[in-house]
């Protein structure tokens, strides 16, 4: 009785069922809305067996020298230097086919981030009430453990990487959003000012100063959100994509240290190569 | 009748949740802080009304606060007026009531009518200075190779030629206020609303640049709204001013006007730091012969000699009509010459005693004062038709530039006694 009027058992005999909740939202989902998540899922498919396709299709020799051209365009010749330094190493690791699949994915998901990422930052930017909106859902996707909702991933898209590619696209895209909204609030008020002045349109005060003049801080959400991407695609082997994550978890699994190692090696190269290259890219679009 | 290219009447801006609340105790002509403190409102401008001739230089002073960078946009709608309308007259559409304007109306009226220049010039950091120019010609849509011509003249126009790839950032202060002076202008808009635009300048630089805009504004003759905090600035470029004081305008009127009669006290006190030796004229200290510091002194057929009390042996002779007609110097006549025409010689070791100067009515005190250096016996002020409108002696120069003291009242318009001196009245229009 008495532990009873403390509360001892407050807890014992209710409890919210959240979690049958949850279970039942996502069978809900998956019995009625298959179909519509398999379609939504073509796209991503097709691109990502797209970009696959032709990065495996080229001949390595080749690849390195396109990579060399395109870091050095980018940043500088010692990016390109550099790039084509880790690329071959990685290739000498024997894991080529895998670091060009990764590369397909995170290239995959990008694309998609950015077809909607920065039109949700530049919305967000304009409109207070909708940045408030967005907000929590972006803190929900960057912040729930990935291994959170691979399951509901795996129900809905099955497993595979393309689904993998989902999951990464969803993980990623919040720095974009954040960073292009947070880059066109912080166009200076006067630069707008004289552009309304001379009779710009909101369209031409839009892409003809705002988006120009915050690209710099757009192109930092871009590198966080390749760096974001490349850590997931590594999870997303979990549900069955491929790439570098493969070594790694089979590694993990069959405790094959060497074979993590490599994995590990290559993924973190490969990360650098696209770090530097998208920070080059990023002080290209810097105005003096 | 008088064209008005901008007519502005009582506009108000009231800052605040709700501005109509406050706009019936701003009818009633209360005060900025008697409003805040009743209603938590405040008023940037209060009532304002003032109208712009073609062509006309108008000069918006206050101090920062006083409402006048929150007026000019007003103007152009940047700042939407709480009250009052303020109309543009255009050539081909009459007079149109901006304060009635669309948003597509507004932008058409700020692409092609009105352009602007800003305190902290608000250049485009991104483009280059042909690109920042020519902004307002892209959203005009005109066709990119005319654009780059006008470009290229505006950027020669304002000294920049050379420039056109640069950057911004790779420029001082002054040249990039002439990138924004360009832009304004290269839009070919008729009327330029310049915010403050030589305040963030060193003062050599401000000093080259208003003599720029002055060039300028004699070739393209555009009609300008200037705002500035400095009254030599006003006094310098304006052909009128307007002075505001929280919110309201207390007095417009020519710069010689404001620093002789300032209607208040507060204008007062920014008239008295100022330099009146370029803004004060001739017309406005000389002493006419009617002043009781003048005596006659004889008759001749149909000339009278006149002489000022504290120099009995000068004599300046006047006849009928009032035409100027000669100066004796101890019974000597002594040649007259024009004073812009000597100030063009050296001048020389004494001063001398045996020629005056004459001058027109709209000579300076900057003038009159290189002219004592030459010469010390008094100017004698004649209008373009050669009758005599006055006499400078040091005495009005010195109580023009110390006292900022005219002895002809601008405004009013006096009879002059026929016996005493049939020369029309100085400073009458």
């Amino acid at each position: 009785m008495l532990a009873d009027l403390f509360g001892y058992h407050l807890f014992d005999n209710h409890t919210i069922p959240v979690r049958e909740w949850i279970a039942a939202a996502v069978t809900w989902l998956y019995s009625n809305y298959r179909p519509f998540f398999q379609t939504i899922k073509k796209p991503v498919e097709w691109l990502l067996n797209g970009i696959n396709a032709g990065l495996h299709g080229v001949p390595p020799l080749v690849m390195l020298l396109v990579i060399f051209a395109l870091a050095w365009w980018a940043a500088s010749w010692r990016v390109g230097v550099f790039s084509l330094a880790a690329l071959g190493f990685v290739g000498f690791l024997g894991l080529w086919g895998d670091t060009m699949t990764t590369l397909a994915m995170v290239i995959s998901a990008v694309v998609f981030c950015v077809v909607v990422g920065v039109p949700l930052g530049i919305l967000a930017s304009r409109s207070n009430g909708f940045a408030t909106v967005l907000r929590p859902i972006l803190d929900v996707m960057q912040t729930t453990p990935a291994f959170v909702y691979l399951v509901p991933v795996v129900m809905l898209f099955s497993i595979g990487t393309v689904a993998g590619v989902i999951a990464t696209i969803v993980f990623s895209m919040p720095p974009l959003i954040r960073l292009t909204n947070l880059g066109i609030r912080q166009v200076q008020g006067d630069v707008v000012e004289a552009a309304t002045a001379f009779g710009s349109s909101p369209r031409e005060i839009l892409f003809k100063v705002q988006i120009p003049l915050a690209l710099p801080t757009i192109m930092a959400g871009l590198n966080q959100t390749i760096m974001l991407s490349l850590s997931m695609v590594v999870i997303a082997a979990l549900i069955g994509a491929g790439g570098l994550g493969l070594p790694v978890f089979e590694g993990l699994n069959a405790l094959k240290t060497g074979l993590a190692g490599i994995g590990g090696l290559a993924i973190v190269l490969l990360a650098m190569v696209l770090d530097r290259v998208t920070q080059g890219l990023g002080e290209r679009g810097r105005h003096r | 009748m008088v064209i008005h290219v901008i007519r502005a009447q009582g506009v108000t801006k009231i800052f605040g949740p709700d501005p109509e609340s406050a706009l019936r105790l701003v009818e009633q002509g209360r005060s900025k802080d008697d409003i805040r403190a009743e209603t938590g409102h405040t008023v940037g401008v209060n009532n304002v009304s003032f109208s712009l001739e073609p062509g006309e230089f108008f000069v918006i002073m206050g101090l920062s606060g006083s409402g006048k960078s929150t007026l000019l946009r007003c103007i152009n709608r940047l700042i939407e007026p709480t009250a009052g309308r303020v109309h543009l007259q255009t050539e081909d559409q009459g007079e149109v009531d901006i304060t009635g304007l669309d948003p597509a109306g507004l932008r058409e009226l700020r692409k092609i009518r009105m352009s602007m220049v800003f305190q902290r010039f608000s250049l485009f950091p991104h483009r280059t200075i042909l690109d920042n120019v020519t902004y307002g010609l892209e959203i005009q849509r005109r066709p990119r190779s005319r654009a780059k011509e006008i470009g290229e003249e505006m950027i020669g126009l304002v000294g920049l030629s050379g420039y056109e790839r640069s950057y911004p950032s790779e420029l001082s202060g002054g040249m990039q206020q002439r990138v924004g002076l360009a832009r304004a202008l290269a839009t070919e808009a008729h009327v330029l609303l310049m915010d403050e635009p030589f305040s963030a300048l060193d003062p050599l630089i401000k000093m080259q640049m208003q003599d720029e805009l002055l060039k300028i504004e004699e070739k393209l003759a555009r009609t300008i709204l200037f705002i500035t905090h400095d009254l030599n600035e006003a006094l310098r470029l304006g052909d009128r001013i307007a002075i505001m004081e929280s919110g309201r305008v207390v007095q417009i009127g020519t710069p010689e006007e404001i620093i002789v009669s300032p209607r208040t006290e507060y204008v007062a006190d920014f008239v008295e730091h100022a330099d009146p030796t370029g803004v004060i004229t001739s017309q406005t200290v000389a002493l006419s012969l009617q002043h009781p510091r003048f005596v006659l002194d004889h008759r001749e057929p149909g000339v009278r000699y006149v002489r000022h009390k504290a120099q009995p042996d000068v004599l300046i002779g006047v006849d009928e009509a009032g035409a100027f007609r000669g100066v004796r110097v101890a019974g000597k006549e002594v040649p007259a010459r024009p004073l812009l025409e000597v100030l063009e010689e050296p001048a020389p070791d004494t001063r001398r005693r045996d020629m005056v100067l004459t001058c027109p009515p709209d000579v300076t005190l900057r003038e009159l004062l290189r002219g004592r250096t030459y010469v010390a016996l008094p100017a004698i002020v004649v209008d373009a038709a050669g009758r005599l409108r006055g006499v400078v002696t040091e005495r009005e120069l010195v109580e023009g530039i110390l006292e900022k003291r005219g002895n002809q009242d601008l405004g009013a318009v006096e009879e002059a006694p026929p016996e005493a001196d049939p020369a029309p009245l100085a400073g009458v229009p």
